[in-house]
């Protein structure tokens, strides 16, 4: 069974939808049914460690209904037996997420009263489309034999263990598939898409005597086929080249100095897969319109950008000329998509123009409530769940200067190099980020490598202190992306060039 | 839904017709269902006030076979979704079958041990539930929240946000090594957070339950609001080091994101965990104990068995400041055992996003955590001597910054907190002003004193209750941001 399994239920996702249409008080509903074919094999220090090949399948059912109209949701996921049940199985979801939607209406309406912002579910209207779009790829992930994903991660692992004696734990996990997913909606849309997925993902763990061992997890990735295994990615290296870089730095750290902290900030320059988390932290999340509105308050808090419809930072100068960023699903990347899970065509929203805040990544009910055209960027890690506004490929853009200039120019700073771990305030106003690697730079050159660091800033003052940005311009895939409760794991495209700004350093605790 | 019999039949039945296949071979079924009502009240914005009510439930069955030929042990796992008939069970003894591998690291499936404590703990009213009925659960916290801010005259400026969650779930497991149990259980929580945001202050209320009855929403939204009047007018503090109450969400959420993982054989088997070779050795101060157990009575993360059919129990991990402990699955509890250390496999799970999943094998997950103190204080004597301190009612973002051997982390404290003068809660500390920078070793290593009282607690993401107490500990240094 595979995704072109799909190409007989369009027919019944159409009945299902008409038959939403019909339910009483119904305004509005869309069905998503997606499979995927995926195939995957882990291995740990040269054994293997678990192989498997499986179809997922999952379906999800958003509507709209009641004289205060609200939402009702259901979603599941599906076994190969549900695929001659669609119809009733679509009923069944369709009925529970009409019955709540009513429900949640009436409620909405008895507390108006103690709480007048209630208001109805208005959806910004948007252009309905008709498309199929097909994946990308140039080795098929369906061709690819299991036991070559098996044979390749237990080659790499031993490889990995094989650098150092100090290497004490290598892990990989390599994973390749297809997906499709069909999209229709009460208004008439109906999207076929389908994308592609193959990556690496990598842990190491060295230790030198009875040092703090040092460890570093990292992720290779595209949403193409089996030849991102062979250098068509971001790092232009094969899984192996890529996995004993890894371990190598990872070695090398452990006889690394720790960095010490300071006080005040100081010079740093950022490399471009550093800053790959920076903007993902930093202007993709609070640029999320659903953050903006507050309706994240509880899990993963508010955005700095915006304090009421009236007060924010829109139009305003958040940062330095120098810095423009943007989010755009049409470049390839894991953030690449040609429809959001609405049914919306994808476009670049951009963040920020030359220093001035331009606006927010949004859903059709977010938009409707800022004022603002659709633009795309609600999305589900699978069908049961329902969309978010979620960052696509959300980058700074490009610079004009040579990365090598500047380092060069630093009289006494840092070069923070490899994202690892971030924390943020609440409203993503602070954060402090780790790296993998800092170097001291000393009259423009690299003179020492120290582990355990990072930086720490507020974020309107880092933004306002960059005074270069790079023409070395990297998109990386970010795998783990989490919002929402229940909390989805969502794959996103992050990345920039090199950048010169101040920050404090962060280091070992002492 | 499906009923516990169906799912005992199906492991049953299953491993029944797959005998004369002359494999090991354990089957596990679950149905699980998750029902989720998340609020989103914002008094200036348009907004929806329950803003998804929704659901999702998965069922299926999941094989692990252990395969020998001509002397050669291999080991597979396949599983199967929406499907329970026998069919089921020989499809996904079929995908183990072919994705079978040799693993040096395993030695055998679980094999009993014990009889399980826990019975009938579950809420049939809870698992009934009517899906409008849990609508109205949601709606109920709402209303909590606004009734207080009503009656303290606010009516702007409010957001009121978190969720509603009931989780139902239905696990069986059969085994050739004679494993034979099944587990029921219902989950309740409410975790709410308001806002009064031009005064720049948040508060935190929940409720958790594993009935229907004693699951009081409207309470947790009450809380949450009151927690955050209570905090309004904060100051900033300058950065410094200072004495730390650490209240219960702090606390659980240190444990979650920092002290749990790392007492976890998952963490051992990597090399990664501040306690590598320091089992049997002091590593924290001695009035503190910290045990996993996940057999407690009446509360929300106890199960009668694992995901391994093995009795759920207390695993103590420190015990008087000394290390004793791991959580431990069966497969890395016999791979990392060895003469002088053996790790007792309570905490085997199959947890995925919706709950027991039998489309994952078992890892290891904390159940509930239980912090004690050796010579335990009422919360006036945990204040009782601090000239000036602060108390932290809620941290976000915790992670181990510098990865999690380092034990280093980082987080920022966003609500529900004071400065301490003169042994007295005084004003409050306006949130989002402090990020604390500190390693766990120190944290655990100055405990000065533990409350009596503890409460479960939970934090957004995590699969454990903290069974919490307040904590107070010297010399935690706290840096001031959002200056600019």
């Amino acid at each position: 069974m595979g995704i072109e399994t799909l190409d007989e239920a369009g027919e019944t996702v159409k009945e299902s939808i008409d038959y939403a249409n019909t339910l009483s008080g119904c305004k509005y509903a869309d069905i998503r049914l997606g499979l995927a074919e995926c195939k995957s094999a882990s291995s740990e220090n040269g054994t293997p460690k678990g192989m498997e090949e499986e179809v997922k399948i999952s379906f999800g059912v958003r509507l709209v209904a009641g004289d205060m109209p609200a939402w009702g949701y259901y979603g599941q996921p599906l076994g190969k037996a549900d695929l001659r049940r669609l119809s009733k199985t679509f009923r069944m979801g369709i009925n529970k997420a009409h019955q709540r939607a009513l429900a949640n209406s009436r409620n909405k309406a008895a507390m108006k009263e103690l709480a007048p912002s209630l208001s109805p579910v208005r959806l910004a209207p948007i252009e309905v489309r008709q498309d199929v779009i097909p994946a990308v790829y140039e080795e098929d992930p369906r061709g690819v034999p299991l036991k070559e994903v098996l044979a390749l991660a237990v080659k790499i692992t031993k490889e990995m263990r094989a650098v150092s004696p100090c290497v004490k734990f290598a892990m990989i996990s390599l994973g390749t598939g297809i997906s499709r997913e069909l999209f229709q909606s009460t208004e008439g849309a109906k999207i076929d898409q389908s994308t592609a997925l193959t990556y690496a993902h990598l842990y190491v763990v060295a230790q030198k005597g009875n040092t703090i061992p040092e460890t570093f997890i990292d992720h290779l990735g595209e949403q193409r086929g089996w030849e991102i295994t062979r250098g068509k990615n971001v790092y232009g290296k094969s899984a192996l080249d890529f996995a004993l870089e890894r371990t190598r730095d990872t070695v090398e750290l452990t006889g690394a100095d720790f960095l010490p902290s300071t006080d005040e900030p100081v010079v740093v320059v950022t490399d471009p897969n550093f800053n790959a988390l920076l903007v993902h932290e930093i202007i993709g999340h609070p640029t999320e319109a659903d953050r903006a509105l507050k309706m994240e308050t509880s899990y993963a808090g508010r955005s700095w950008l915006l304090r009421g419809l009236t007060d924010n930072e829109l139009g305003k100068r958040i940062g330095s000329e120098l810095l423009t960023a943007f989010s755009d699903p049409g470049m390839e990347g894991y953030g690449y998509y040609k429809y959001d899970s609405e049914g919306v065509p994808a476009k670049r929203v951009i963040l920020i123009d030359k220093g001035i805040f331009k606006g927010f990544m949004n859903g059709r009910e977010s938009a409707n409530i800022m004022g603002m055209e659709p633009n795309g960027s609600m999305r589900a890690t699978e069908c049961q769940y329902m969309p978010l506004v979620r960052m696509t490929n959300t980058v700074i853009a490009a610079g004009d200067r040579n990365p090598e200039d500047i380092i060069a120019e630093v009289k006494d700073g840092y070069y923070v190099v490899n994202n690892r771990i971030p924390s943020i305030s609440e409203s993503r106003e602070n954060f402090r980020i780790s790296a993998q690697k800092v170097y001291r730079i000393k009259d423009g050159k690299l003179v020492k490598l120290y582990r355990g660091g990072g930086i720490s800033a507020d974020s309107r003052d880092f933004f306002m202190n960059i005074a270069a940005v790079g023409n070395d311009f990297k998109l990386f895939p970010i795998p783990n992306c989490g919002k929402g409760q229940p909390m989805q794991v969502m794959k996103v495209g992050n990345g920039g060039p090199t950048i010169r700004s101040k920050a404090r350093l962060t280091g070992e605790y002492k | 839904m499906i009923g516990i019999d169906e799912l005992r039949n199906c492991v049953g039945k299953g491993l029944e017709a797959t005998k004369k296949d002359g494999v090991e071979l354990e089957v596990f079924a679950s149905w699980n269902e998750l029902v989720t009502m998340r609020l989103n009240y914002t008094s200036d914005i348009p907004s929806m006030g329950v803003q998804e009510p929704k659901s999702t439930q998965s069922f299926g069955v999941g094989v692990q076979a252990v395969f020998k030929d001509k002397g050669k042990v291999t080991i597979g796992f396949g599983s199967e979704s929406n499907n329970l008939g026998p069919r089921a069970v020989r499809e996904a003894l079929r995908k183990a079958r072919r994705y079978r591998f040799f693993d040096p690291d395993f030695r055998s499936l679980p094999s009993p041990a014990g009889t399980p404590t826990l019975s009938n703990y579950h809420d049939p009213a809870a698992m009934e539930a009517k899906d409008t009925d849990i609508v109205d659960l949601g709606w109920k916290a709402l209303r909590g929240a606004l009734t207080a801010f009503k009656e303290k005259g606010i009516s702007k400026s409010i957001i009121v946000g978190g969720d509603v969650c009931v989780l139902k779930e239905k696990v069986a497991i059969k085994s050739t090594m004679g494993i034979d149990e099944f587990d029921e259980s219902t989950i309740l929580t409410a975790t709410i957070t308001t806002m009064v945001e031009n005064e720049s202050v948040k508060g935190t209320g929940w409720s958790t339950s594993t009935h229907l009855q004693g699951f009081d929403p409207e309470a947790a939204g009450r809380e949450a609001a009151e927690s955050a009047m209570r905090t309004i007018g904060g100051k900033r503090i300058p950065p410094g080091v200072y004495e730390v109450i650490f209240s219960r969400q702090p606390v659980t959420d240190l444990i979650s994101h920092i002290i749990a993982p790392s007492l976890s054989l998952s963490f051992l088997n990597a090399s990664n965990t501040p306690f590598l070779g320091k089992l049997g050795k002091k590593v924290c101060s001695s009035n503190l104990s910290i045990y996993d157990h996940g057999a407690l009575p009446g509360q929300i993360a106890s199960k009668r068995i694992t995901c391994e059919g093995l009795p759920t129990g207390r695993t103590d991990l420190v015990s008087n400041g000394l290390l004793v402990g791991f959580l431990s699955n069966h497969y890395l509890g016999q791979k990392l055992s060895n003469p002088v250390a053996t790790f007792e496999p309570r905490n085997g799970f199959r947890l995925h996003a919706l709950g027991r999943d039998h489309n994952v094998q078992a890892s290891i997950s904390p159940t509930n955590i239980v912090v004690e103190g050796r010579e335990e204080v009422p919360k006036e004597k945990l204040l009782s001597g601090i000239k000036e301190g602060v108390y932290i009612g809620r941290i976000w973002y915790t992670y181990p910054i510098n990865g999690m051997a380092a034990g280093d982390f980082t987080s920022t404290v966003i609500a529900d907190s004071f400065l301490i003068r003169d042994g007295e809660i005084s004003t409050p500390l306006k949130p989002n002003t402090v990020r604390i920078n500190s390693n766990i070793n120190h944290i655990i290593n100055n405990v000065h004193s533990v409350t009596k009282e503890k409460k479960a607690t939970l934090v957004w993401a995590a699969e454990e209750a903290v069974i919490a107490p307040e904590i107070r500990v010297a010399g935690v240094r706290l840096d001031s941001i959002a200056t600019s």
